[in-house]
């Protein structure tokens, strides 16, 4: 049985033998101390009882250096002295019962097959003593003394293999145990019922520090507690032990301390252990840091991501809100605003619907707008809530109306519904207040907005000319395109005023302020101007009153700019003062394009006496002049030289001859469709080519005569008749058709016809119309006469079934021009 | 539009009514003219001057109105004189009517301001 080797180590072999020796000995000379039988003989045995002795002590004494064939030699020895024992005793005492000591060594302490050798040694030296003494029945002797020994030490073998299996087994568990609790992840602690260590895996060395060694033994609450804990947990361990119930266990949260005095969390779970009446208190130690910063992780992770969904649902409500706003500010028409706002409530209450009602100034109510459609029964609740004057859930939860107030007047109420089982709460009672406000706010704001719209739209339409002068040689055309629906009523104005002496006044401007404010201002402008106009000042005279105007009488700070020019096409030169408007475009006749510059100078309103220097430029016949405002030439983001540039290619790509096509072809390339953000006016002047012959109908009635003579100058102009020529022959002309519009109502026609011929240096003017003259009379028609007699050179009526014709004729240059 | 005509009143002194025409004088806009000039004129003025430099033109409508005027203020026992600068069309126009026989014509503002001011005796 190799299992046994190892099983003693040899010192203790040693030392046994040697006792067996002494004991051996001792017991053998106890025999000779009492009464024994006679042939025994004493003195041999007491010296084998000597040198058992020596062999006893000499075997102590050499104990640690003894090896195994030693053992085995001492223990043939002990045979040896036994058989001489057994000589010297005589074959019938019982002295062979000490073989049993060798035997039971053999078997105790060596493996079965040495100690059956050992045996077979004993069997053949008592063998020997039995046959030197030929005693009788020596076999029967020699069976027992043999037999019984080997008997003995084979159950002593045996017993022994079942104690060290035993062992073994206890041995590979402990193994398993230790194994299991070294790589165990948490600290495997025991202590006995004094709190000393007993147990440290190497998770525990791991945590705390502590090698296995330097802490079994040691008070574990002084070890790893921190100093103010150590009582509790005493406490704690002696009321686990005393705790009757076997199975007690024990689950805490504790601080612990590591070797190098650092804290940490832990948690420990610890229970009682009963080993072979002993109690102990094991437990597991975790470490919980890494365990707690995950979870206070997790916890800043959660709470983030619920302050996050809370802030994200209050920035959609508080968008949803400015949205509302939005909606009102952006829109202009209060149909698209409360569309917008339903819309926007029934997202911000995730209603199923939403509707709003307007109250009239009697106070009934009338559905305003509805999204996605009508809300059932929304309109009696609707009145409910007006009359109660405040916010109310109804129809059991699934409507929310709360009024919209302005001023304390309830000026409409909004509705929100939600289907079954859905229902509203307090919290979106209190939403729809807020929205209630902001919706009352947007409400008020677009109805003051369109009245104010209105009246501005109104106006301003009313301060553009209906219809432009009737200009003979020239030609005017004029359009204007307000902004986009929801822009305000812009500045903007024009204005073709005739002036004395056959000139044309151009005007175009813009007032910086919008709505109502910049139209009443251009009204006053626009009259102002007419009126300083028609005094005959000069351009740079007028538009410095207007400034004083505009700087006098303006509520804070409004400016202008404009443009204005008079044309005088007789002369065939245009004159303008340009107070920071972009300039006009002058283009002739073969369609050549070129911005008038000249001297630009401050818009109005801007100083208190600047001074606005008239500029002037030719304006051959043929040619036109293109006035406009920003509104057609600025781009948000260009700078307005690009617009500028693109207008003058875009006007010399038209080549346009007529004006109305040239407009038109402007602003299909500038006016976005669907409108342009700002107003946009634009004026044209051509100066019609002049013809040699002339002929030209028109209403009898007194309009029509400044026209005629406006005509008539620039005709004369272009034929060559000097300033007082013109001046007399128009003044002739004048009377003329003076008496053909007085003549009108006697005929069956209501126009007259007004034609010029040259011939040479002679200049002949016709006015023929459908009435009858009458007699020359008396007062001015007989001055009307007595003029056109001195002004002209011959001067004839003819009058005829269909009318009269008045013929006037004049050489040019033949009088002689009056001393001034 | 209406006409071409402009008018500014002004009162010089109590005794003297300026009135400024400028543009064009025709027959459409004469009778209003004349109207707004006479009801201009308080009983207490001595007259009024109509001040023609700035008028470009001035038709026989215009000449009427003017000896309308005449007539009018003579009746209340006030005066009218008119400045028109010679050379220019209206005192040709002026001249040719002979409208010196109803009211003087001056040749400047101050000098017929000054003699309506202070009455021959």
């Amino acid at each position: 049985m190799r299992e046994l080797e190892g099983l003693f180590d040899l010192r203790v072999k040693a030392r046994s033998i040697a006792y067996l020796f002494a004991t051996g000995a001792t017991l053998g000379l106890l025999t000779l101390a009492f009464p024994h039988a006679s042939e025994v003989r004493d003195v041999p045995l007491i010296v084998l009882a000597g040198i058992a002795y020596v062999v006893a002590a000499a075997v102590l004494a050499l104990a640690d250096h003894l090896r195994e064939w030693h053992i085995h030699a001492v223990l043939v020895a002990g045979t040896v002295i036994v058989s001489l024992a057994n000589y010297y005793a005589g074959p019938s005492t019982l002295y062979p019962l000490l073989y049993m000591w060798a035997a039971l060594y053999a078997f105790y302490f060596f493996p079965l097959r040495e100690a059956f050798a050992q045996m077979v040694f004993l069997a053949v030296a008592y063998a020997v003593v039995l046959a030197i003494q030929d005693a009788d029945s020596a076999v029967v002797s020699w069976l027992l003394a043999v037999g019984t020994p080997l008997v003995a030490g084979l159950l002593i073998s045996r017993l022994l293999g079942r104690v060290h299996e035993h062992a073994r087994e206890v041995r590979s568990s402990e193994e398993r145990t230790r194994l299991v609790l070294d790589t165990a992840p948490d600290a495997f602690v025991t202590v006995d019922r004094d709190g000393l260590i007993r147990t440290w895996n190497v998770a525990a060395e791991r945590a705390f520090g502590w090698t296995k060694g330097e802490a079994i033994g040691r008070r574990m609450s002084e070890l790893i507690l921190p100093p103010e804990h150590r009582e509790r947990h005493d406490t704690r361990r002696r009321a686990l032990i005393e705790n009757p119930d076997p199975l007690a266990m024990e689950h805490f949260e504790v601080e612990l301390v590591r070797r190098d005095g650092q804290r940490f969390p832990g948690e420990a779970t610890v229970s009682k252990v009963d080993v072979a009446g002993e109690l102990f208190v094991s437990g597991f130690i975790v470490d919980v840091t890494e365990r707690l910063r995950r979870q206070a992780e997790r916890e800043a992770l959660l709470r983030e991501q619920a302050a996050r969904a809370e802030a994200e649902r209050v920035a959609e409500i508080v968008g949803g809100m400015q949205a509302l706003v939005d909606a009102a500010l952006a829109q202009r028409s209060l149909e698209g605003v409360l569309r917008d706002l339903v819309a926007q409530v029934r997202g911000v209450l995730d209603a199923d619907a939403a509707s709003i009602f307007l109250a009239d100034q009697s106070g009934a109510l009338s559905p305003g707008a509805s999204a996605p459609g009508d809300l059932a029964g929304a309109d009696a609740f609707a009145e409910a809530v007006a009359e109660a004057g405040e916010a109310r859930l109804g129809q059991g939860d699934a409507l929310v109306g709360v009024p919209l107030l302005a001023d304390g007047e309830v000026t409409g109420v909004l509705v929100a519904g939600v289907d079954p089982p859905r229902g509203f709460t307090g919290e979106d009672l209190t939403l729809l207040r807020l929205a209630a406000e902001r919706v009352g706010l947007a409400i008020a704001h677009v109805r003051v907005y369109e009245r104010e719209h209105r009246i501005a739209e109104t106006l301003q339409r009313s301060l553009l000319p209906d219809r432009l002068p009737h200009l003979p040689g020239l030609q005017v055309e004029a359009r204007y395109l307000p902004a986009a629906a929801e822009a305000e009523v812009g500045g903007d104005w024009y204005d073709v005023i005739p002036i004395a002496g056959g000139a044309v006044g151009l005007v175009m401007g813009d007032v910086a302020g919008k709505g109502l404010a910049g139209a009443s201002m251009v009204g006053r402008l626009r009259s102002a101007l007419r009126a300083y106009a028609l005094e005959g000042h000069d351009t740079g005279r007028v538009v410095e009153r207007l400034n004083r105007l505009l700087w006098t009488e303006a509520e804070e700070s409004q400016m202008a700019t404009m443009l204005y020019a008079i044309a005088d096409p007789a002369a065939g030169v245009v004159r303008w003062v340009n107070a920071g408007h972009p300039p006009p475009l002058m283009i002739s006749g073969h369609g050549d394009a070129e911005f008038l510059r000249g001297e630009a100078s401050v818009p109005l309103g801007v100083l208190p006496f600047p001074t606005y220097t008239e500029v002037s430029a030719p304006m051959e016949p043929g040619s036109a002049l293109l006035l406009y405002t920003d509104g057609l030439v600025e781009r948000p983001g260009e700078h307005i030289d690009d617009g500028l540039a693109q207008l003058a290619a875009c006007v010399r790509e038209a080549a346009a001859d007529d004006p109305q096509r040239l407009l038109d072809h402007v602003l299909d390339a500038f006016v976005p469709p669907g409108g342009a953000p700002d107003d946009v006016a634009l004026l044209t002047l051509k100066n019609l080519p002049v013809p040699d012959h002339f002929s030209a109908d028109f209403p009898a009635e007194p309009e029509s005569l400044a026209p005629i003579r406006s005509m008539l100058r620039r005709w004369l102009s272009h034929a060559g008749a000097n300033e007082l020529e013109i001046a007399e022959i128009t003044t002739a002309c004048g009377e003329a058709a003076t008496n053909a519009i007085e003549h009108a109502g006697t005929g069956n026609g209501t126009g007259f016809a007004v034609s010029g011929r040259r011939q040479g240096d002679e200049i002949e003017i016709e006015v023929r119309d459908h009435g009858s003259w009458r007699r020359e009379r008396e007062d001015d028609h007989g001055r009307g006469i007595d003029l056109m007699r001195t002004l002209m050179d011959t001067v004839a009526v003819e009058p005829g079934p269909k009318g009269t014709t008045v013929s006037l004729r004049r050489r040019l240059g033949a009088r002689e021009i009056p001393e001034a | 539009m209406s006409g071409l005509v402009g008018m500014t009143i002004e009162q010089r002194g109590e005794e003297v009514v300026l009135v400024r025409l400028t543009g064009e004088l025709d027959i459409s806009v004469t009778q209003s003219t004349g109207q707004r000039i006479a009801a201009a004129v308080p009983s207490s003025a001595h007259g009024v001057v109509v001040d023609m430099t700035g008028l470009e033109f001035i038709d026989s409508s215009g000449i009427s109105m003017l000896f309308g005027l005449a007539r009018r203020v003579g009746s209340h026992r006030q005066q009218l004189r008119v400045v028109a600068p010679v050379g220019k069309t209206v005192a040709r126009v002026l001249e040719i009517v002979e409208f010196g026989r109803a009211a003087p014509i001056d040749p400047d503002v101050e000098s017929a301001v000054a003699r309506l001011a202070t009455p021959p005796e």
